[in-house]
């Protein structure tokens, strides 16, 4: 506490300092955040709105609060400053601190409002509307957090706190310029298993396994609404704006009383509905109109709006008909957004079964996709480079192959047994010293010389297999333990460059190969060492998640590329963060140019 | 008898289900055609007479176990590029339209329903195919291949939706109350195409809509990775095929269709009776 109390005092003596561009660490909350008082001057102020008491280590109770975002707001650390500076308060301890306080917290504080997003259909757009509205709204100044209450997805990413959620939550809160993606933006996670089976994960950590009845019979009327409550009333207390993405469609009467991810969300949060619709396909208008209909009327109410998503040609050709369906459900049609070609993480494995092959080069990098293929948006920063990335599932899609990805999946064994009677398992050993073969995750566990699953964990049977032999490593599924983790460091090769990306798996891997990088973040054990490399038989192998996303390592993989004999240009590589924000940016221009923003302000109801 | 299948949007599953009519009625002794007023697409084939039709109608024509002919798909348009679209009548290319240059209706109307008319003398059963979803309600007026073949020739309908993107109650219901309300009294079934998992869970959503809309449901038909001819250009083309044959490949992926969705109950009756009017 004196501690924290000296770095006040030193902030009082500073002064107001707005975003303070110099410190490495910004914005370590949100774009625009105000640095005045990095080291909060009312902590502990015991309000319960901005933060919580927990049991500490030692039992105690310690008041925590490093989520509240408030003192951090530009207009309270300038107010709060200027009061300070006007009662000449040069100090802490002060009384009349918790007097500012108290003012600065009525004049600036207030409970956010919820927009909730559905769509007419799973591929409807919503998440892409969320992510634009969540940057425009950031760039007009609110703070706006995302939220989708359950979100069934195989690409999860893991939080600052080793919290896991889904990775369409992380891109949105990249779009509202937040740092630090948090559990309560999603707050459960279905991860399919097959089978009609997904593991649940709650707050970002594993809580049971489901089918679709055991998951709306018991998991839904027990927990899981007090678990949406819990999460979106969280937010909204420390954002403007909380928005909300839907799952699916609204209006599946079958399980409507128990689908907590859609209008019953909505009324937890007591939020106004957009509704979107995918007009590519056709039939948008009656999806639109059975939609707002099959829902009943008590929520149907809170359908402010329509948003027909996804035009090709002129969207003017849509207004005729966006006028009918106005006067039919009596809900107006606030934007008609045209397609617009932008590169970001796709949710589903849908666009992945879609399109066979992305990108344009003449370089084609097969990527093994397995029956269980999991974080595959590992794969998009490559998608961006001049290359092709071509999903194989058979053996011979791997003939002509410039370089090779093993990606993650949900479960190494069962995929590595596919994989072995397919035929692409020899077909991958008779490619060793070829071209360049990297394994993320499961598919780095492949690599290795044994796959031990002796207690029957990961393929059922008690085996223990023989992997690709590409490195002498061993990983033993030994127990039912999951590591989640986020890590930072360097590459050991290469251009030494930084490296970022996070850890999910089952197993741990004994490994006797030199290391492909250092991972430094980990504050308990010091610096350590992950990963394989056999530079000289142009094979890599890592646990990371996002590998790819840093330009180093991409940079290093392509250049081992050779198409016809050609060396690949790695010039113009980039981080793959910035590209991303860039069509961010271009997303969001798209949809504030045909939204009718001031209805959008009106329904949010964040209009000052 | 004749019936109408109409999709709740592109790539619903109205020309493999049509098929799998064709294929199952054909295989039960009933002489069976397809036919499709007017379909928009890039592929095409020629019939033995010299005429041009949608590839479609031809793979539905052999799921008949019979010859393709230009009655089976009267009016095709061919996107040209730059917004311009061949217009072929009865299998011959009649004109090119464009934004400014629309289809002379006077003209190729009066020869779809002649066709179909001519279909009717020495066939049992007419399989008709809609085009896109029915109820596009800012281009309507242009219709053929749903709402004018519905009115002129009163055939009997049932809507196609596909449950794998999710929506599909508010798909069948929304398609349903668009239609114009003189057409409503031909409006009589409702089909659930590429269903996964276990189909108890759609029982009160399907008896909803059937309350909703008086339709009746005539199944739900499980999701396969079948592959068939590409029909328009937002299809996918992914699924199995094996044999050399192409076109025996697809005959018998479209036997393999018919036994599972015999297999799910689906009512091929119920067809047949909604087709008697």
């Amino acid at each position: 506490m004196d501690c924290i109390k000296k770095k006040v005092n030193e902030e009082i003596q500073a002064g107001w300092i707005g975003t303070n561009r110099n410190c490495e660490y910004n914005p370590c909350h949100f774009k625009g955040q105000d640095c005045t008082f990095c080291y909060c001057p009312f902590y502990p102020c015991h309000d319960e709105d901005l933060g919580n008491m927990l049991i500490g280590r030692r039992g105690n109770e310690v008041w925590a609060c490093s989520d509240c975002l408030f003192i951090h707001r530009p207009e309270v650390g300038r107010y709060v400053m200027s009061e300070i500076r006007r009662l000449g308060i040069e100090s802490v301890p002060d009384p009349r601190m918790m007097d500012i306080f108290r003012d600065a917290k009525e004049k600036l504080w207030r409970p956010g409002k919820a927009l909730m997003v559905v769509g007419a259909t799973s591929d409807a757009g919503k998440s892409i509307t969320v992510a634009a509205l969540c940057r425009i709204l950031s760039n007009r100044g609110y703070l706006v957090a995302p939220f989708k209450s359950q979100n069934m997805s195989l690409n999860s990413k893991v939080t600052r706190c080793g919290a896991e959620i889904a990775m369409i939550q992380v891109l949105q809160a990249q779009a509202a310029g937040l740092t630090a993606p948090d559990e309560h933006m999603n707050p459960i996670l279905l991860k399919p298993k097959g089978d009609d089976v997904s593991q649940v994960i709650v707050c970002g950590k594993p809580y049971a396994d489901y089918d679709v009845k055991g998951y709306y019979g018991e998991f839904v009327p027990g927990p899981g609404r007090d678990i949406v409550k819990e999460h979106v009333d969280f937010l909204k207390k420390r954002y403007d704006l909380v928005i909300m993405e839907g799952a699916g469609s609204p209006a599946e009467i079958n399980i409507y009383d128990v689908d907590i991810a859609n209008m019953q969300a909505a009324k937890i949060a007591d939020a106004d509905v957009i509704l979107v619709v995918n007009v590519e396909w056709g039939g948008s208008f009656a999806y639109a109109l059975g939609t707002v209909e099959l829902i009943p009327e008590e929520d149907r109410k809170r359908i402010k709006g329509i948003i027909l998503n996804n035009v090709r040609g002129h969207t003017e050709n849509l207004r005729p008909g966006a006028d009918k369906l106005e006067e039919i459900t009596g809900i107006p049609v606030i934007g008609i957004i045209p397609h617009a070609e932008i590169d970001l993480p796709s949710e589903d494995s849908q666009g992945l079964r879609r399109s066979h092959s992305k990108g344009n080069g003449k370089a084609v990098i097969g990527v093994v996709k397995f029956p269980r293929i999991a974080n595959f948006t590992d794969l998009d920063p490559l998608c961006l480079e001049d290359v092709s990335v071509l999903f194989v599932e058979r053996a011979e899609d791997l003939d002509g192959v410039d370089a090779v990805v093993l990606p993650g999946t949900k479960n190494t064994v069962s995929d590595f047994r596919w994989m072995c009677e397919n035929g692409i398992a020899d077909k991958l050993r008779s490619l060793r010293g070829r071209v360049p073969i990297a394994g993320i995750c499961g598919g780095y566990q492949m690599m290795g010389s044994i796959l031990d699953d002796s207690n029957g964990i990961e393929g059922g049977e008690k085996r223990v297999y023989e992997g690709l032999g590409f490195f002498g490593n061993k990983t033993a599924f030994g127990e039912y333990k999951k590591v989640v983790v986020q890590d930072e460091g360097h590459l050991k090769v290469g251009d030494l460059g930084a490296i970022k990306g996070y850890e999910l798996h089952m197993g741990m891997t004994e490994v006797t190969e030199p290391p492909l990088l250092v991972i430094e973040n980990h504050f308990d054990t010091g610096p350590v060492d992950e990963g394989s490399v056999r530079e000289d038989e142009m094979l890599f192998g890592t646990y990371l998640h996002g590998i790819f996303d840093k330009p180093s390592f991409r940079k290093y993989f392509l250049s081992f590329i050779k198409h016809d004999g050609v060396v690949h240009d790695t010039s113009e590589v980039r981080s793959y963060d910035d590209i991303v924000d860039e069509n961010l940016d271009k997303l969001a221009s798209v949809f504030e140019e045909n939204l009718d923003m001031d209805r959008l302000l009106e329904i949010a109801g964040v209009v000052r | 008898m004749k019936v109408l299948l109409l999709g709740t949007s592109s790539g619903a599953g109205k020309t493999t289900v049509s098929a799998m009519l064709c294929r199952y009625f054909c295989r039960n002794g009933v002489k069976t055609v397809p036919f499709k007023g007017s379909n928009l697409s890039l592929n095409s084939y020629a019939t033995a007479d010299g005429g041009e039709i949608g590839m479609g109608q031809a793979f539905q024509s052999w799921a008949c176990g019979v010859e393709p002919c230009t009655d089976m798909n009267p009016l095709l348009l061919k996107p040209c590029g730059d917004g311009v679209i061949q217009v072929v009548v009865d299998g011959q290319p009649y004109m090119d339209m464009s934004k400014n240059v629309p289809m002379n209706r006077e003209y190729a109307l009066p020869r779809v329903g002649a066709a179909f008319h001519r279909l009717e003398d020495g066939n049992d059963l007419i399989v008709c195919e809609g085009s896109g979803s029915p109820v596009e309600i800012n281009i309507m007026h242009r219709d053929v291949a749903n709402i004018w073949v519905m009115r002129e020739l009163q055939i009997p309908s049932i809507i196609i939706g596909d449950i794998e993107r999710g929506g599909v109650f508010a798909a069948i219901y929304g398609t349903w109350r668009l239609i114009p309300d003189d057409l409503k009294h031909l409006m009589k079934g409702f089909v659930i195409n590429r269903f996964r998992g276990d189909g108890s869970i759609l029982g009160p959503g399907i008896k909803r809509i059937e309350e909703l809309t008086g339709m009746k449901c005539l199944g739900v038909l499980p999701y396969e990775d079948l592959r068939f001819p590409e029909e328009d250009s937002l299809s996918s083309s992914s699924g199995s095929l094996e044999g050399d044959d192409i076109h025996a490949a697809f005959i018998s992926n479209l036997d393999k269709m018919v036994d599972d969705a015999v297999d799910s109950g689906f009512d091929f009756d119920g067809v047949l009776e909604i087709a008697r009017g």
